[in-house]
């Protein structure tokens, strides 16, 4: 099958134009550790024909690892021999920013004789502003045909496929070779004249991104509309995607009743309704959030939005060695640390991105939330303060959801002054797009593409692990009694690591089966405590802690111990997934461990002193 | 007297005339590939509160820079007149 080649700058239109050629069928592969995605589709009209969509960037000189894989990937596809033909895609409103790209693109396809047609895209823009674009003469210029398109109304379209489907044919200037040899920095000289004498001129173009600017980056206006954008955003993960979980619970529920009665065998029984469903249910009731939130993003994204964000954010993020990027999937790790990994995508700097994942994980997830309420609940007194102003509850509530972001900031505060990998950092350099209204049908394909990454790459460790801790939790006793399984002998065995913190074994059992989801630690210490539906109903089994007579430094230490510590298969799975190294996952999971337990045993420790 | 971009306020234009040497070799890159080259005209549209970071325009482009970034990129600011 021959294949073409589709390639351009960073909000030049072209996945727009990819998903316009190949009418959106086509799958996404994406590099592991990066965030380069390569989608690859067949031409609508020319079957026959495959379309590579690579990465937007502004350059072939990589100058991060992203960069280098992407590049690397393009001049390698440049040697296989199925490539017939490049399409290089700029933007006909902004040509100062693409045609030193383009000229890299045109040498380095020449050099390996491969033709290059470019597609001077957002025409329509140019026309609506009554401008234009002398095609032929950039063509002259280029020595490379130019067609004018419009990914936006497909018009144009037509001619890139009789382009394709024509004789391809090298300029005479690089079929004999004689500019083959030229250097980039006379390519960026020869871009920049070309700019000066096609580009468009006065501000018509920009003007009304400029007006709207002068809103969303205005002071008060643009922090109240910064504000605003951002409550929603959380609301969409928070709240809008609960009933969609719920539904998704329910489902799996009833098809479970269905099933599970008409299976004879007890144990197998026990399985298919725990292990199977419980396993499934673990990833899949994170979909709706992960759809949701890519939904969301790529709303702000394609709108223009996203980089205005990314700006009133950046001051105080550098502070901790983020930058104003990090500001969204930090926010979403509130809601839930698996979407907001995702969301980490949308930060360039490699090394800005292992910094915010790194702080994610202590953002106060909504999986915390339940135990945080147990133990408020057990051991923080119900009466007010300050003459009724403050609620000692609400207060105990507040400052461990403060922690774990203080936490957070000061983890990637320290490990940005330690660690001098410049490499893969990038300079604030952020392009703010025209504001744009965004295509719902690409963005809908992403979402649902994001979706099926987390079922198919995370999906199976978090089964597995599910499945893992059942059988530990369920043998030797067949599910008689907890406390006498594998999972309750390995808590006895590892009582001695939680004496430091006035815990014994059955808080050790929840903490360890915690490691599928945190909120699993009530209703495991409900089935210890031997208290029905735990999870659902608190009350009893705070009083149960209550007349336990545990003391008030343990619970403490273990709001501590939960604020930091990562003890959840789903974001460890999609973490070692997303940066493409298990080794991080690990790294993190040890590293958050002994943090949360050496706070925790200090702060049991330290209150000990006053009791 | 030459300055630096980060110094330009809301509405300013100017000349690029440089970069000073301190400035990372990529950033350098970087900034040329967005069309900063010596020579080129830019103008501030946007200087935000509490240090965040600036917005400027070169030719139909506008772009965001940093104090980290925009303090290395050495400018003559243009009278309004030229």
């Amino acid at each position: 099958m021959s294949k073409v080649l589709l390639i351009g700058s960073p909000n030049s239109g072209k996945s727009l134009l990819f998903n316009r050629l190949t009418g959106l069928h086509h799958k996404v592969a994406n590099f592991p550790g990066i965030t380069v995605d390569v989608s690859t589709g067949r031409l609508q009209d020319l079957p026959g024909m495959e379309l590579i969509d690579f990465p937007g960037t502004y350059s072939l000189q990589a100058i991060s690892a992203d960069e280098r894989v992407a590049v690397d990937y393009f001049e390698r596809s440049l040697d296989d021999d199925e490539v017939s033909h490049v399409l290089c895609v700029v933007d006909a409103t902004r040509l100062e920013k693409s045609l030193y790209f383009t000229l890299q693109v045109i040498r380095e396809s020449a050099r390996h004789g491969k033709p290059v047609t470019v597609l001077a895209n957002m025409m329509d823009v140019l026309e609506s502003h009554k401008l234009s674009l002398d095609v032929e003469q950039l063509a002259q210029a280029l020595q490379a045909p130019v067609l004018p398109v419009s990914g936006r109304s497909g018009k144009g379209l037509k001619a890139v496929v009789g382009a394709l489907k024509g004789e391809q044919v090298l300029p005479a200037t690089w079929a004999t070779g004689q500019s083959l040899e030229v250097p980039d920095e006379q390519l960026r000289i020869t871009a920049h004249q070309l700019a000066q004498r096609f580009g468009t001129r006065g501000d018509v173009l920009i003007r009304n991104q400029t007006r709207l600017d002068g809103i969303f980056l205005h002071s008060l206006a643009g922090g109240f509309a910064f504000f605003f954008i951002m409550y929603l955003l959380f609301q969409s993960i928070f709240t809008w995607a609960a009933p969609l979980m719920d539904a998704v619970e329910y489902v799996l529920g009833t098809v479970a009743n269905w099933v599970v009665p008409m299976i004879g065998n007890q144990t197998a029984r026990d399985f298919t309704s725990d292990a199977l469903f419980g396993g499934i249910g673990a990833f899949l009731v994170f979909v709706p959030q992960i759809f949701i939130l890519t939904f969301v993003i790529g709303l702000l994204e394609d709108s223009g939005y996203m980089a205005r964000a990314a700006l009133i954010c950046h001051k105080p993020l550098r502070l901790f060695g983020l930058t104003g990027k990090s500001f969204i999937p930090m926010l979403s790790g509130v809601a839930c640390a698996i979407p907001a990994i995702y969301a980490a995508r949308a930060i360039d700097s490699p090394r800005k991105r292992l910094l915010t994942y790194m702080a994610i994980p202590l953002m106060p997830c909504s999986a915390r939330l339940p135990v945080y309420t147990l133990l408020i609940a057990a051991f923080i007194p119900a009466t007010t303060g300050l003459g009724g102003l403050v609620g000692w509850q609400g207060l105990a509530m507040f400052a461990i959801y403060f922690f774990g972001m203080f936490c957070g900031l000061l983890v990637t505060a320290l490990v940005s002054r330690t660690s001098k990998d410049h490499y893969n950092d990038l300079p604030f350099v952020l392009e703010l797009p025209p504001y744009r209204l965004p295509s719902l049908k690409p963005l809908l394909r992403n979402c649902w593409n994001r979706s099926k990454h987390f079922v198919t790459k995370a999906g199976k460790i978090i089964f597995a692990v599910t499945v893992g801790v059942w059988v530990l939790g369920y043998f030797p006793n067949f599910g008689a009694d907890l406390g006498t399984s594998w999972l309750g002998h390995l808590g006895h065995f590892i009582e001695p690591l939680f004496a430091p913190l006035g815990l014994d074994w059955r808080y050790g059992v929840a903490i360890l089966s915690s490691f599928l989801a945190r909120e699993v630690f009530v209703g495991t210490l409900g089935t210890i405590f031997g208290i029905e539906s735990a999870d659902e109903q608190m009350a009893p089994l705070v009083q149960h802690i209550q007349n336990s007579d545990m003391a008030l430094g343990s619970g403490i230490a273990l709001l501590v111990f939960f604020a930091i510590a990562l003890q959840c298969i789903s974001t460890l799975a999609i973490l070692s997934k997303e940066s493409g190294s298990s080794s991080l996952a690990v790294k993190m999971f040890a590293g958050y461990f002994l943090f949360a337990y050496a706070a925790a045993v200090a702060v049991y420790q330290f209150t000990g002193l006053f009791t | 007297m030459d300055i630096n971009l980060w110094s330009l306020k809301s509405g300013d234009r100017c000349e690029i005339l440089g970069y000073d040497n301190t400035l990372d070799e990529k950033y350098r890159v970087r900034l040329m590939e967005f069309g900063f080259h010596p020579g080129e005209s830019v103008s501030c549209l946007q200087s935000l509160a509490f240090g965040a970071p600036k917005v400027y325009r070169v030719s139909n482009t506008v772009f965001s820079l940093d104090d980290e970034v925009a303090s290395h990129v050495l400018v003559r600011i243009t009278p309004p007149h030229e």
